[in-house]
C-alpha cells in the first residue's frame, strides 16, 4: 500500500537513471573506509599493539568519517543555498539549512567523531590508554562512526524510497550494502570467537538485537531478498577485509609481553552466518509485502531467526575449531593477540560451567528474538517511508 | 580528591563536566621521575635518559646518547617486563637519531601496566655491538587536569552535539517521511516537539549516567595512583643508644614482596633535619624479623629536631622505591652512647649551616670537607627539566686532588631535595639507577637462575661499573681519581641543597653545596 502510495507521487527528477548521485557515491566510500579502518585497527592491536593517534588505520577511519561528514555538509550548503525548489523538496530543514535527512544523520556523526579526538586524546593523558575498557570518548566515537554509516543508509534509504522502477534495483543495492556495513560495525568481533558458541551468553546477546538490525533494514529495503542480501553483504565484506586481505600483511608485535609468534597481521574470527536465519527473514518478510505487519509476524520471525541461527552457529563451532578450519579462509585460530598464551583452549569451548547453554536461556533467547523482531518491523516499517 | 567537576544544568555537561582535575604530584624518587644511566653499553659509553609517563599504559620517552666520540651505526630500545625477560619481550625496535645531533638517538616506548619494566639498549657499530639494561618502575603517578580552554571547548561543542541531536530526531518526525512537494501539517509539528523532548530527556539521561561512569573511573584512577608504602617512625633509647625505628604500614599485604638488597643494605635511609637541612646522616637501618617490614637503625649524634626520613627499597621484582616519613630527634640523641646496638661502618653524617638562596649562575662553588680538604663543584646554569651533568672535583687537605676509594661500592653518593621535600633523589655517578633492580633486570633477561650469577652487559662487575660517571682524563694525587661527575635533570624550579660523600682514606666526607634552580620553558608534569 505505501509503495504505491509512494509511486504515485510526482517526483521531481534529479538524477539520471543511470548514475548514483555524486554524494551518495563519496559517502558509500567514506563508510568503507571506516570499516577497513576499524578491522585494520583492531588486526593493528592484536598484531602489534598500540601506537600513536595518527597510525594508519585510525587515518583510514578519520579520513571515511571526513568524507562522510564533508560529502553531506556541502551537499546541504549546495542545496541551500544552489538547489533548486525540486531539490529542496527533497530535504528536510535543520537551523535553516536543508539537506536530506541522512546527510544530517552523518553530519552529527562526522562532528560527534570530530569531537572525540581531543576529547580521547586527554583521557589517555589524563588516565592513561584503556585497554580493552570502553571510555566516555571512544563511546563518542564509536557513536559519531555508527552515525556516519546510519547517514549513509538513510541517504540511500531515501533515493530507494523515491526511485523510478529504472533505479531501484542501483538504489536497493547501494541501501543493503550501506546496511550490511552498519551490520558489520555493530557485531562486535570480540565477542564471536567460535569457542564461545556453545555459551549462553553469546546466543541471549545476539538474539536481543540481530533480529532488530537485520529485520528493520530488510523491512526498509524495496529488495526482494534484502536480509539474505545484506547479511551476504556483511560476510563478504568482513571475510574479505578481516580475514582474507589483512592477514596477507607482515607484522611483530611492538609490545610485550609475546607469548604469540605473530608474523603476519591477525585475521578477525570468521563472521556470523547470518545469511542462514536471513533467509527466514526474507521468507516470512515477502508474504508480508506491502501490508502491517504485528506481534503474529514478529512471533514467527523471531522464533525461526532464533532457532536456524543458533543450530548453524552451534554446529559450524565445532568445525570451526576443527583442524579443517585452521587455514586462511576460515581463520579458525588465527584471531588471538600477542599476549596470548598459546595452548589447547584456542580450540575449546570456553566457560562451559560459568556460561553453559540451557533449556531455559534457549527459552529467553526466543524471547529476545520476538520482542528484537517486533521492535525492527516497526522501525523497519518507520524507515521505508522515508521519503527526504 | 580534587576534581572540581561541574554539571550544566541539562545537557551539557558531561563534556563541560570533570573539566579541570587537579594534578597530582609524581612519587616515586619523591618528585623526580626521570631515569638517568650513565655507564656503558658494551664498548660504547652511552648516557640514557628515560622519561617515564605519568599514566599507564602511556609513552616512556628514551634517549640515548654515546658519548666520548664514539659512532653507533645504529641504536636499539627494547621494553622488558621483569616476569617475561627477554624471552616475552617484542623485538628490539630502531631509534631515530635526533636532527642536528647524530651522536643522540630517541624513541617512544609504550609501557602498557603498572610494574616493574626494564628498557635494553643496543648498540651497533664499528667497535662491535654492546648492550646495557636500564630499570624502568611504570607506575601511574599522576592525574592530568584539564584546562579551562579545553574544558570550555569540549563544553559548547558538546552542547552543540546534544541540541543537534535533539533537534535531528524532531527534524525525522516532523519532515523525513513527508513526501516531497507536501507541506508540515499541525500533527506532524506537535509529534516532532513531543518527541524532540522526550529525546532531550533521553540525552540527559545519557549524559548524567556518562557524567556518573567519568567520575567512576576518576575516582578509580586515583585511589590506584602510585604511592609508596606508609611508615610509621619514632625515636627509642636502646642501652643508652638512641635507635630510629622505621615500620612499613602494609595494609595491602598482597602487594608485598620481599626486599633485595642494595650496594649490600636492604635499606638507604636519609634523614634531614627541617626546615634549614642543616643536618643530614646517611643510614643503613637493619630489618627485623623474616618480613622486612621494621627496620631499626642506630642513630648518630644529631642535633635535636624534626627530620624528613627518606628509605630507599628495592624488592625482587626489580622495583625501586623511596618510602618517606618525618620523625622527631630529641636532644637526648646529642648524649654519647654506651653500649646497645652500633652504627653501620657505612653510616655517615654531617651539620652545617642552614640552606640559604643560592644564585642559578655557573661558577666554582667550593664545600669544605671534614678532613680540611674541599669539594670544589663546576656549577653550570641550572634550568628545571634541562638535562645536565654535576661535575666535583675533591681535594685533600694539602690541596691536591685527592685520592678517592669506593664508598659502598660507588665513587660517590649524592642526595639532592629541594627547600620544601617535594624533590628528593638519591644519585650516583651512574646516575639515578638503583644498582640491584639493574641486576635483577639483568638475570631476568639474560634468563639466570638465581641472583648474583649473571653478568650485566656493560657493568663488568659492581667495583668496574662503580666507576661509571668517572672522568678518566683526570687522575688523582697518588693515581687515582678525584672528579666526579653525576648526570640529572632538575624536575622543578626552586631552592635546593646537595650533599656529596665520597670515601678518601678510609674516610667519608661530605660535602654540601646550595643553589636555586630557574625555571624551564617546559615542565612536562
Amino acid at each position: 500500500m505505501e509503495s504505491v502510495a509512494h509511486a504515485a507521487v510526482a517526483r521531481p527528477r534529479v538524477e539520471s537513471s543511470t548514475a548514483l548521485p555524486w554524494y551518495l557515491i563519496t559517502m558509500i566510500f567514506g563508510s568503507t573506509s571506516i570499516l577497513v579502518g576499524i578491522m585494520w585497527d583492531i588486526s593493528w592491536h592484536i598484531s602489534i599493539g598500540r601506537d600513536t593517534f595518527w597510525s594508519p588505520p585510525h587515518a583510514a577511519v578519520y579520513l571515511g568519517g571526513l568524507l562522510a561528514g564533508l560529502s553531506s555538509g556541502v551537499l546541504a550548503l549546495k542545496t541551500t543555498f544552489a538547489g533548486s525548489a525540486e531539490e529542496q523538496a527533497l530535504t528536510v530543514r535543520l537551523w535553516g539549512f536543508r539537506a536530506p535527512f541522512g546527510a544530517w544523520v552523518a553530519v552529527w556523526g562526522c562532528f560527534a567523531m570530530l569531537v572525540s579526538a581531543p576529547y580521547d586524546n586527554w583521557w589517555h593523558n589524563a588516565y592513561g590508554l584503556d585497554i580493552g575498557d570502553m571510555t566516555p570518548p571512544h563511546l563518542l566515537l564509536i557513536s559519531g562512526i555508527v552515525f556516519i554509516q546510519l547517514g549513509v543508509m538513510m541517504i540511500a534509504l531515501s533515493l530507494q524510497n523515491r526511485a523510478t522502477p529504472g533505479e531501484m534495483k542501483k538504489l536497493g543495492l547501494a541501501h543493503l550494502y550501506a546496511a550490511g556495513l552498519v551490520l558489520a560495525m555493530l557485531i562486535p568481533v570480540h565477542i564471536i570467537e567460535p569457542n564461545r558458541r556453545h555459551g549462553g551468553f553469546f546466543y541471549q546477546a545476539f538474539a536481543a538485537y540481530l533480529p532488530f538490525l537485520v529485520v528493520s533494514m530488510a523491512r526498509s529495503s524495496r529488495m526482494r531478498w534484502a536480509a539474505t542480501i545484506l547479511s551476504a553483504i556483511y560476510m563478504l565484506v568482513i571475510a574479505i577485509i578481516a580475514l582474507w586481505v589483512i592477514p596477507l600483511f607482515p607484522a611483530h608485535p611492538k609490545l610485550g609481553p609475546v607469548n604469540m609468534a605473530i608474523t603476519h597481521m591477525a585475521a578477525s574470527p570468521f563472521p556470523l552466518l547470518v545469511v542462514f536465519p536471513a533467509l527466514a527473514v526474507d521468507f516470512f518478510l515477502q508474504r508480508r509485502e506491502g501490508k502491517r505487519a504485528g506481534w503474529l509476524d514478529a512471533a514467527m520471525i523471531g522464533v525461526a531467526f532464533f532457532v536456524i541461527f543458533f543450530i548453524v552457529h552451534w554446529y559450524f563451532a565445532i568445525f570451526q575449531l576443527s583442524p579443517a578450519a585452521r587455514n586462511w579462509f576460515f581463520a579458525g585460530d588465527r584471531f588471538y593477540s600477542y599476549a596470548h598464551r598459546p595452548g589447547p583452549h584456542h580450540y575449546q569451548f570456553w566457560w562451559p560451567k560459568e556460561d553453559p547453554m540451557t533449556l531455559q536461556i534457549f527459552g529467553l533467547s526466543v524471547l529476545w528474538s520476538i520482542l528484537s523482531t517486533r521492535v525492527g518491523l516497526w522501525w523497519g516499517q518507520w524507515m521505508s517511508k522515508v521519503q527526504r | 580528591m580534587s576534581a572540581m567537576r561541574r554539571s550544566l544544568p541539562l545537557l551539557a555537561l558531561a563534556l563541560a563536566a570533570s573539566l579541570v582535575l587537579a594534578a597530582a604530584p609524581a612519587r616515586a624518587h619523591v618528585g623526580s621521575p626521570n631515569i638517568f644511566y650513565d655507564g656503558d653499553a658494551g664498548p660504547y659509553p652511552v648516557r640514557v635518559i628515560v622519561r617515564p609517563p605519568g599514566v599507564v599504559p602511556g609513552l616512556a620517552e628514551v634517549t640515548v646518547r654515546v658519548r666520548d666520540g664514539r659512532k653507533a651505526d645504529q641504536v636499539t630500545i627494547q621494553p622488558l617486563q621483569y616476569k617475561d625477560g627477554l624471552k616475552g619481550a617484542p623485538a628490539p625496535e630502531p631509534a631515530a637519531t635526533v636532527p642536528g645531533a647524530p651522536d643522540v638517538w630517541s624513541d617512544a616506548l609504550w609501557l602498557m601496566s603498572s610494574g616493574s619494566f626494564s628498557v635494553r639498549i643496543g648498540v651497533q657499530g664499528a667497535d662491535g655491538e654492546g648492550s646495557v639494561v636500564v630499570p624502568v618502575p611504570a607506575v601511574r603517578s599522576q592525574v592530568l587536569g584539564m584546562g579551562k580552554g579545553l574544558g570550555g571547548l569540549l563544553a559548547v561543542l558538546g552542547l552543540f552535539l546534544i541540541v543537534g541531536a535533539v533537534s535531528i530526531v524532531g527534524v525525522a518526525v516532523r519532515e523525513a517521511s513527508l513526501p516531497p512537494g507536501e507541506a508540515i501539517d499541525g500533527r506532524r509539528r506537535r509529534r516532532a516537539r513531543w518527541t524532540a523532548a522526550f529525546a532531550a530527556v533521553l540525552f540527559a539521561l545519557i549524559v548524567w549516567g556518562g557524567n556518573a561512569w567519568w567520575n567512576a573511573v576518576d575516582r578509580q584512577v586515583r585511589q590506584k595512583l602510585f604511592k609508596p608504602f606508609a611508615v610509621h617512625t619514632a625515636t627509642r633509647t636502646e642501652a643508652g643508644r638512641p635507635v630510629l625505628t622505621l615500620a612499613v604500614d602494609d595494609s595491602s599485604s598482597k602487594e608485598w614482596v620481599p626486599l633485595i638488597p642494595d650496594h649490600g643494605k636492604l635499606m638507604h635511609m636519609f634523614v634531614l633535619r627541617e626546615p634549614g637541612l642543616d643536618a643530614f646522616a646517611h643510614l643503613h637501618p637493619v630489618a627485623q624479623g623474616k618480613e622486612q617490614k621494621n627496620f631499626r637503625a642506630a642513630l648518630p649524634p644529631l642535633p635535636a629536631g624534626t627530620y624528613r626520613v627518606y628509605g630507599d627499597i628495592v624488592d625482587e621484582n626489580g622495583f625501586a622505591q623511596t618510602l618517606v616519613g618525618r620523625v622527631e630527634i630529641p636532644a637526648a640523641a646529642a648524649v654519647e652512647p654506651q653500649g646497645g646496638i652500633a652504627l653501620d661502618p657505612d653510616d655517615s653524617w654531617h651539620a652545617s649551616e642552614p640552606l640559604r638562596q643560592a644564585s642559578t649562575a655557573a661558577g666554582p662553588k667550593v664545600s669544605r670537607l671534614a678532613d680540611g680538604g674541599t669539594l670544589l663543584w663546576h656549577q653550570e646554569p641550572l634550568v628545571a627539566n634541562q638535562e645536565t651533568t654535576l661535575r666535583f672535583e675533591v681535594r685533600g687537605p694539602d690541596g691536591q686532588a685527592a685520592r678517592l676509594e669506593p664508598y659502598m661500592g660507588m665513587l660517590s653518593h649524592a642526595v639532592i631535595t629541594r627547600d620544601d621535600g617535594q624533590v628528593f633523589v638519591h644519585l650516583h655517578p651512574m646516575g639515578t639507577v638503583n644498582m640491584a633492580a639493574q641486576k635483577v633486570f639483568v638475570e631476568s633477561a639474560s634468563g639466570a637462575a638465581k641472583a648474583g650469577t649473571a653478568a650485566m652487559p656493560g657493568m663488568q662487575g659492581m667495583d668496574h661499573s662503580a666507576m661509571a660517571g668517572m672522568d678518566h682524563s683526570s687522575s688523582g694525587g697518588t693515581g687515582g681519581t678525584s672528579v666526579l661527575s653525576f648526570p640529572y635533570e632538575f624536575p622543578q624550579p626552586g631552592h635546593y641543597r646537595l650533599w656529596v660523600q665520597v670515601k678518601s682514606q678510609g674516610r667519608i666526607l661530605t660535602g654540601v653545596f646550595d643553589t636555586d634552580v630557574a625555571q624551564g620553558g617546559l615542565d612536562p608534569l
